[in-house]
């Protein structure tokens, strides 16, 4: 296995760093998946993790100036490491001003993604940095796990409310619940409710839009073509995961949706220009 | 003692106060001739920072405090966490204070700090304080084989690249390299851990002798104070050191300061295991203790009192090289030294059994007499840690001169001798 990258412009290497930072910020551990193509970034949903997965997607075209990679076998032409995404957002936040950054797979004391850098200097010869971030193997027979999620049928899709507003509305709630409900319906009506014995607060977003899905998802179920654009679909889902999920939000994305399938999931979709970032979060009784 | 300081001055020495409080608890006021020493050492005895500032730093400066003649300076002690909170907000400081008065005062056993603020509020703080004997470390930089000069904006640079909660950094240094990397210890959760290096060519130092290949290991956190003072000062740091097992020591000075901390190194990394651990625990981060330092601070009354101290005991370098002539108390001891059983060795050096393998610092401390004996040592003694003014008499032999050599049979290491600090210094500089 091997794998070797290198990022030469600045600003490629800032966007990097800003998506392993939200990585960072919604889990402490994942899986970092390297094809000939792609990066994926990968939680699946287990109980530790509340039930909530995450897929990340980046082009690695659109961040590496080189990339090499020679997977597991032939056949499967992929490398799968499990990774603490803190490490590797610490490790390049040092770096922004380098002027190149190679990231490698080598084998240190234990498998280790090393990252290395070359910082600009007054004299000819450059400053090398190099952190070497431990990573766990992920073997073939536990591949199965980190495929990508397939989209779920859902009942409403409707775009997001601007994250950082819909940040603040959370970070309220949450001193008050534990529990949110999001509800929205076809007619770009979005609710955030929350319910406790003294009070209930519902904050109204309006005019938000609806993806124009319709003829890639659901297309089998003609209950959803008929579905009335007023009936909300709800769903409701631990409060922290929401506000996780908005807190690591850095940059504003190019496309921000929601999908509700009513009382099972809300899989909300972020969608910048070579990244994008699925996240799912389990609704709860 | 009565001082006065003026604008930016409030600010550097609260730079300084900060850089004070990430060592140890406790700051030692020093007021002396040739300058205000503020001193402070960590729990451990394996880190010690001194600030000294010259009396052309302040508006005024003068030893006795109004009326009194400076008869005999005080050396109080102060708890930093009552200290710190007046210089915190630096900023508030430089915009409305415009002068800062401290006075120590004797009968009521207190320090005040006066702050005279714009609009005409003064505002006064009144810390007690405990007298107490300075400590000084001693260290023979003009012997180290490695020395390092660098603007404090490198160092910040590297340093940078580590965590904020890295413990112990290894700084190795080569002729053609100087690196400085986590310290890397067995048995930690490897997926935690990020190990990072990083290395710079000798071209990047303003001045850069290796005169021998050296890794020493030391706890970084205790020493990122200092480089925050140093970069927002803009002064060049020097860097001594030699072997691992003996202290590094970072400085820097300008007209009206000298600003020095010494960190204990670990001995030698392929002994890692902890030390054999002496009297009570160490208050401090279970990696840093194992620095074990020499903790001979005279605290006044009695000397036992130093088992207090915790993790005592382990080295002094002894005198053996020294060219220098011992006054005839230190002879004596020196010779008592080698009875195993002298009357100076309190319980635990006995008891203790640590071979020079083990992980040890050799951090010398000695403590200040008075002035005219911190002269006459200046000139006649080699070494190291003493005790002064003890009322004890278990070492009745021996004069006020502070002179005692701990555990000096147990050094294995052949040292060199040591001069004090101040000849120490000015040899380099």
């Amino acid at each position: 296995m091997k794998f070797r990258g290198k990022i030469i412009d600045v600003s490629c290497l800032n966007h990097f760093t800003r998506v392993v930072t939200t990585i960072s910020k919604l889990t402490k551990l994942c899986v970092l998946r390297l094809t000939p193509d792609h990066l994926f970034f990968v939680l699946s949903g287990k109980v530790a993790n509340g039930g909530v997965s995450m897929w990340c997607e980046l082009s690695q075209a659109n961040f590496f100036d080189e990339y090499q990679m020679e997977g597991v076998s032939s056949e499967d032409n992929e490398i799968c490491l499990e990774v603490t995404p803190e490490n590797l957002s610490r490790a390049l936040k040092t770096v922004q001003n380098a002027k190149s950054v190679k990231v490698k797979l080598t084998k240190k004391h234990c498998p280790c993604l090393t990252i290395a850098a070359e910082l600009p200097t007054l004299s000819s010869i450059s400053r090398v940095v190099t952190h070497d971030v431990p990573v766990n193997v992920i073997p073939r027979r536990l591949w199965h796990e980190f495929k990508e999620p397939s989209m779920p049928d859902f009942d409403v899709s409707i775009y997001l409310p601007p994250l950082k507003t819909m940040k603040s509305v959370v970070d309220r709630m949450k001193n008050l619940s534990n529990f949110l409900v999001i509800e929205a319906n076809l007619n770009g009506q979005m609710n955030l409710k929350i319910e406790t014995d003294l009070v209930s607060v519902t904050t109204h977003f309006k005019d938000l839009g609806n993806p124009p899905w319709g003829e890639d998802a659901s297309q089998e179920d003609s209950a959803s073509q008929s579905r009335d654009p007023e009936t909300m679909a709800e769903a409701r889902v631990d409060i922290r995961r929401l506000q996780q999920f908005l807190m690591g939000q850095q940059v504003n994305p190019s496309k921000a949706m929601c999908n509700i399938v009513c009382q099972r999931v809300v899989h909300l979709i972020l969608l910048h220009e070579d990244v994008s970032l699925q996240y799912f979060i389990p609704a709860v009784a | 003692m009565k001082c006065v300081l003026e604008g930016n001055g409030v600010k550097v020495f609260g730079k300084a106060v900060q850089a004070l409080s990430r060592i140890g608890e406790d700051l030692w006021l020093d007021p002396m001739v040739k300058g205000l020493a503020l001193r402070s050492v960590n729990a451990a005895h394996s880190a010690y920072a001194c600030f000294l500032f010259s009396p052309m730093f302040f508006q005024h400066y003068s030893l006795g405090s109004g009326s009194e003649p400076a008869r005999e300076t005080i050396k109080c002690k102060l708890v930093i966490k009552s200290v710190l909170p007046l210089f915190r907000c630096l900023t508030a400081i430089e915009r409305n204070v415009e002068r800062c008065q401290i006075t120590i005062s004797t009968p009521t056993d207190r320090v005040v700090i006066q702050f005279f603020c714009k609009y005409g509020i003064t505002k006064t703080y009144s810390l007690r304080f405990q007298e107490s004997e300075a400590l000084q470390a001693e260290f023979a930089s003009h012997l180290c084989p490695n020395v390092l000069k660098a603007p404090a904006r490198l160092l910040s640079d590297m340093v940078l690249h580590f965590p904020v909660s890295l413990e112990e950094i290894t700084l190795s240094a080569t002729p053609l390299r100087f690196t400085l990397r986590n310290y890397h210890e067995a048995g930690n959760d490897h997926m935690k851990t990020m190990y990072t290096e990083m290395s710079l060519h000798p071209d990047e130092f303003d001045f850069f002798q290796v005169g021998a290949d050296s890794d020493v290991t030391f706890c970084l956190k205790e020493l990122r104070g200092f480089l925050s003072f140093a970069e927002s000062h803009c002064l060049p740091v020097s860097v001594h050191f030699a072997a691992a097992g003996k202290p590094v020591c970072f400085s820097m000075e300008d007209m009206v300061l000298e600003a020095t901390v010494l960190l204990a190194t670990l001995m030698d990394s392929e002994n890692t295991g902890p030390s054999q651990p002496v009297g009570p625990p160490v208050p401090t981060s279970p990696r840093c203790a194992d620095v074990a330092a020499l903790p001979v601070v005279s605290h006044e009354g009695n000397s036992r009192e130093s088992q207090n101290a915790p993790a005592v005991m382990e080295l002094i370098p002894s005198s053996q090289g020294s060219p220098m002539i011992n006054p005839p108390a230190l002879r004596h001891l020196l010779s008592t030294a080698d009875d195993p059983h002298g009357p100076d060795v309190p319980d635990e050096a006995s008891a203790m059994a640590t071979p020079a393998s083990t992980m040890i610092c050799s951090l010398l401390f000695r403590a200040l007499a008075s002035e005219q004996d911190d002269d006459g040592c200046d000139v006649s003694l080699p070494v190291l840690a003493c005790y002064s003014d003890t009322e004890d008499e278990m070492e009745g032999d021996y004069t006020r001169s502070p002179s005692l050599l701990i555990s000096q049979r147990r050094l294995n290491l052949p040292s060199p001798g040591v001069n004090t600090w101040d000849s120490a210094r000015k040899r380099l500089f």
